[in-house]
């Protein structure tokens, strides 16, 4: 019983995580319907930048999180601004924009690779290993109470539901499109980045975590849904779960679990493949 | 008269090259026909999956285990093969119908990571994670076929998968998959099966896939898990994009220009070639969306006039 | 006098002219790059050394070296495209199935190649190249190692975890076979996948089998980190043993505080008089540290060159000849241990050639054992 009550901790925190690059893509892509596969490095990017600030540098955790923060929102904004801003503008079809983010994909990681060297670097971790766990989902379950609160209770929030409900409709009354989704995109780097600097104390920096987690996050997006901003939490915590108690219980082989949370996303996506929870109408 | 030609020449070439540079152009062939038949399915059928790579190393496994853990003799072999590629295809593809856009991304993305992991995992059958290697194709007919000869075998895959897909996108087949592709709702009232139209496309060019695939197991001889991992997906993709979905030309471009990109680009910028490579493919895409095709069509159009 | 001058020019102009080509494969960009970068900075110094030394056979080596981004299929196209710029001699530092694939062309060109660090079993086994050699510490030279040690703990019941990386699942082949031969008990069987955010369930696992000692096959280092982390995180108290990947310095830096009093097997013995003498010689020439990695790739290229001279030509076949009769001490290995291929045999690290070796304090400290014995 022990043992489920510690994997129930660690599971919600790597469910945190996911979550958080779930938002990351549910920001971008509520707005817009742009899905950015690049999220995963945006979090490397951030795991990196903790690197340096905070292992060789060793500013304080909270001065150095800030700046890699603040760091993030400006690294979506010029993503938005190089790869989508002129596609959208040219009137290209949805897809280019996706690719070009692909490619933006790869420049970050060549970027990030011939920039530091070729082994996993070490992010420090802010309190006690064994209190980082309620550290992660602390800040985490912060930033969705946040953004849940943006998102019902102000009228940015509300613009930003009106651009995802219908483009058209916002901007003829007024709204300013293309600012909407600079903030999104911004907004979307931020929250990548900070789920890449909660994991990679853990995980240390590695200029391969990127698409691990970009799967791993747009599988916590499918199960959640695109609607709600909770969703992408719940989906997170979900698969979480699922990957972490098949290792633990199932009696199967362990190389074959890495399988299951696979077969759990493509039979999710036959049965209910717009996720679990609906958007508001 | 024209596809002997095109046979001839093409295979002619390999007698032409070097050992190394002939090995080039086969690899090269053969992801020429792979993004031909992806960009059927993408471009023509409008259907996003990441599968397509996959299938290429079903084909591949397969036709090596029934040879040579079977010891299936060769003709057998691959029908057979083409089987395997088929049910697993239509496992895949009929589920999916009810999906659309990224959700069938990710289902077949789920589906190419299975498949490696099940390589990794599969024991003695599959050879692990080490792979199958230390063997031969087998002699069709008496004769060994080696070398330059081989390239006239990837040569005659490639040019018949041309032609079934250029039939096939002039054939009513063609036009209800893009019907398909531009609105399911309209394609639906004028009559036409959309579920139906979707599977066949995906089987047939999974299938295809699967045929290229066992053409390359006897390239470098050796299959193992690596060489048919995810990050081969989205080349396929791009190759697809950057050249011009939907447009046969296109596809070949895209595949000869992307595949050869990082040989050309590594003199020159030594290990930071992915880097350039992937600079590369930003302006392409911001450039011409519809891919380097287009940029073809308008200079003609411009020389024409 | 003007025939001296002229004999003169000649001489040294043909010395300059005629460099001797060695291929060497690497990976620049992809997943092998951590372990393939130092050892090719190993080989570059080991052929400057030796350039400056006279050359072999009076001539100069060329490198020339070529990327195979981790991608084994292009891995073979640059084999082929090495054996068609004459090179006599290809060193394969990148992953074992790029080496694996580029076999097939070796063979088929006959041309000599050989790996001074993979450590996967197959590649002498499941392909007969003759023309190929392997001097990395074998997957099962570890596993036997390493067991060799843990026999003198009297070990009943352990657990073994690795992860899903083609390597890592080869090594944990080969400790499973050592263990089970020698009669121990494993009582718990993990991997941990490639990108895991945690390895708690494996040792949660782990823990609820109670075993006596956990072996670690694993050589993605994030994925060991979490393993180490999970380990501290549960409080549990069983010794680790672990593989050689344990050996790069790393997870000095990347797992500080997580590592003191774990054992590992190296090929590598700080206190080994070349040894010394390598790191002294590199630090001189480079001004940078070295680790035991670059001490691979400058063993393969001493053992070419040494083939090479006592072939007495470029012949390719007197190379592999002489190649096949190797004895040379290099920098890897247990102090006094040579390359040799006894009996045909292709794998020329010494069984009885590694150590181990255990973390003191976070650094990689001293040598409790050496050998299989």
């Amino acid at each position: 019983m022990q043992d489920f009550l510690e994997l129930a901790v660690s599971a919600t925190a790597s469910g945190c995580v996911y979550g958080l690059v779930a938002l990351a893509y549910l920001l971008m892509i509520r707005p817009t319907g742009i899905i950015n596969f690049a999220v995963g490095e945006w979090a490397m990017v951030a795991a990196f930048g903790g690197h340096l600030l905070l292992s060789r540098y060793e500013w304080p955790y909270p001065v150095g999180m800030a700046v890699v923060i603040a760091f993030m929102l400006l690294v979506g904004w010029a993503s938005e601004r190089v790869a989508v801003r002129p596609l959208v503008e040219k009137g290209a079809p949805l897809l280019a924009p996706i690719l070009a983010l692909l490619g933006v994909l790869v420049i970050t990681r060549e970027v990030i690779s011939v920039s530091f060297p070729p082994d996993p670097l070490p992010v420090p971790f802010p309190v006690e290993i064994q209190y980082y766990k309620y550290f992660v989902i602390a800040a985490t379950a912060m930033v969705f109470a946040g953004f849940w609160f943006f998102f019902e209770k102000t009228l940015w929030g509300r613009t930003f539901e009106a651009v995802a409900l219908n483009r058209r409709a916002a901007a003829l009354m007024g709204i300013n499109l293309s600012r909407v989704t600079a903030f999104s995109f911004a907004g979307g780097a931020a929250v990548a980045g900070l789920g890449g600097l909660l994991v990679s104390p853990n995980v240390s920096a590695h200029y391969l975590m990127g698409v691990p987690l970009a799967i791993q996050g747009f599988t916590a997006l499918v199960i959640g849904g695109v609607g709600r901003v909770e969703g992408a939490l719940i989906g997170g915590l979900l698969l979480a779960f699922a990957e972490q108690l098949t290792i633990r219980y199932a009696p199967i082989p362990s190389g074959f679990a890495q399988a299951v949370p696979l077969l759990f996303l493509m039979i999710f996506l036959i049965v209910r493949p717009t996720g679990l929870l609906r958007a508001r109408a | 008269m024209r596809w002997l030609a095109a046979f001839v020449v093409l295979s002619g070439a390999a007698f032409l090259l070097g050992d190394y540079h002939n090995d080039v152009y086969r690899k090269m062939l053969l992801w020429v026909t792979l993004a031909l038949g992806y960009n059927f399915l993408f471009g023509v059928c409008g259907q996003v999956a990441f599968s397509h790579f996959a299938f290429y190393g079903i084909g591949a496994y397969s036709v090596v285990i029934l040879l040579f853990q079977l010891n299936v003799p060769l003709p057998l072999a691959i029908v057979l093969g083409v089987l395997v590629c088929i049910v697993v295809a239509l496992a895949v593809a009929i589920p999916s119908t009810r999906l659309d856009g990224f959700y069938l991304a990710l289902a077949t993305l789920a589906l190419a990571q299975l498949f490696v992991v099940v390589l990794n995992e599969g024991g003695s059958v599959t050879g692990g994670t080490g792979g199958i290697a230390n063997y031969r194709l087998p002699a069709i007919f008496g004769m060994q076929i080696r070398g330059p000869w081989y390239t006239g075998v990837i040569v005659l895959v490639l040019l018949l998968t041309l032609w079934i897909l250029m039939k096939l996108d002039r054939s009513w087949f063609g036009r209800a998959c893009r019907a398909v592709r531009d609105n399911p709702e309209a394609a639906a009232a004028m009559g036409i099966n959309v579920a139906r139209t979707k599977v066949i496309a995906f089987t047939l060019t999974s299938a295809l896939a699967g045929v290229a695939g066992m053409v390359y197991a006897f390239v470098d001889n050796t299959v193992n898990p690596p060489i048919f991992g995810l990050e081969n997906a989205f080349l396929l993709l791009f190759m697809v994009i950057v050249g011009g979905s939907g447009r046969h030309a296109g596809a070949v471009i895209g595949a000869v220009l992307l595949f050869l990109l990082p040989f050309w680009l590594s003199p020159i910028v030594g290990h930071h070639h992915v880097l350039v490579f992937g600079v590369l493919m930003l302006a392409a895409i911001l450039v011409q969306p519809k891919g380097l095709i287009a940029i073809w069509d308008r200079g003609r159009d411009r020389f024409s006039r | 006098m003007k025939k001296i001058i002229f004999a003169f020019l000649l001489a040294t102009g043909i010395a300059h002219a005629q460099t001797i080509k060695i291929g060497v494969i690497t990976d620049r960009v992809g997943v092998s790059k951590p372990y393939s970068e130092p050892a090719t900075e190993g080989v570059v110094f080991g052929a400057d050394e030796i350039n400056r030394k006279g050359g072999v056979l009076g001539r100069k080596i060329e490198l020339l070296i070529e990327d195979d981004q981790s991608r084994p299929d292009i891995s073979a196209a640059l084999a082929r495209k090495l054996v068609d710029q004459g090179v006599v001699f290809i060193l394969s530092v990148s992953l074992s199935p790029a080496t694996q694939q580029q076999q097939t062309v070796t063979m088929e060109a006959k041309v000599p190649q050989m790996t001074p660090m993979n450590s996967a079993d197959y590649l002498t086994t499941q392909l007969q190249n003759p023309y190929f050699w392997q001097t990395g510490p074998l997957g099962s030279t570890q596993g036997a190692t390493l067991l060799a040690h843990a026999k003198s703990k009297n070990f009943k019941k352990v657990a073994l975890i690795t992860d899903n990386s083609d390597l890592g699942q080869a090594i944990g082949k080969a400790f499973k076979g050592a263990l089970e031969k020698a009669g121990i008990e494993i009582v718990a069987d993990e991997v941990v996948a490639r990108g895991a955010t945690t390895a708690m369930p494996q040792m949660q696992k782990i823990r609820a089998a109670n075993p006596e000692a956990m072996f670690l096959a694993g050589v993605l280092t994030a994925e060991n980190v979490l393993i180490f982390r999970a380990y501290k995180e549960l409080g549990v108290k069983f010794p680790i043993h672990s593989s050689y990947n344990l050996s790069v310095p790393i997870y000095e830096t990347v797992a500080k505080g997580f590592i003191n009093s774990i054992t590992f097997v190296d090929a590598y013995d700080p206190d080994k008089p070349e040894v010394k003498a390598f790191v002294a010689a590199y630090k001189k020439a480079t001004g940078k540290d070295s680790q035991n990695l670059h001490g691979y790739g400058y063993d393969g290229i001493h053992l070419i060159a040494d083939a090479i001279r006592r072939a007495g030509s470029t012949d390719k076949e007197k190379i592999r000849e002489a190649m096949q009769k190797t004895d040379y001490a290099g920098v890897m290995g247990k102090k006094g241990m040579k390359y040799t291929f006894p009996e045909g045999k292709r794998a020329g690290f010494d069984p009885d050639g590694m150590v181990v070796r255990v973390y003191e304090k976070d650094k990689q400290g001293r040598v409790v054992h050496v050998g299989q014995k």
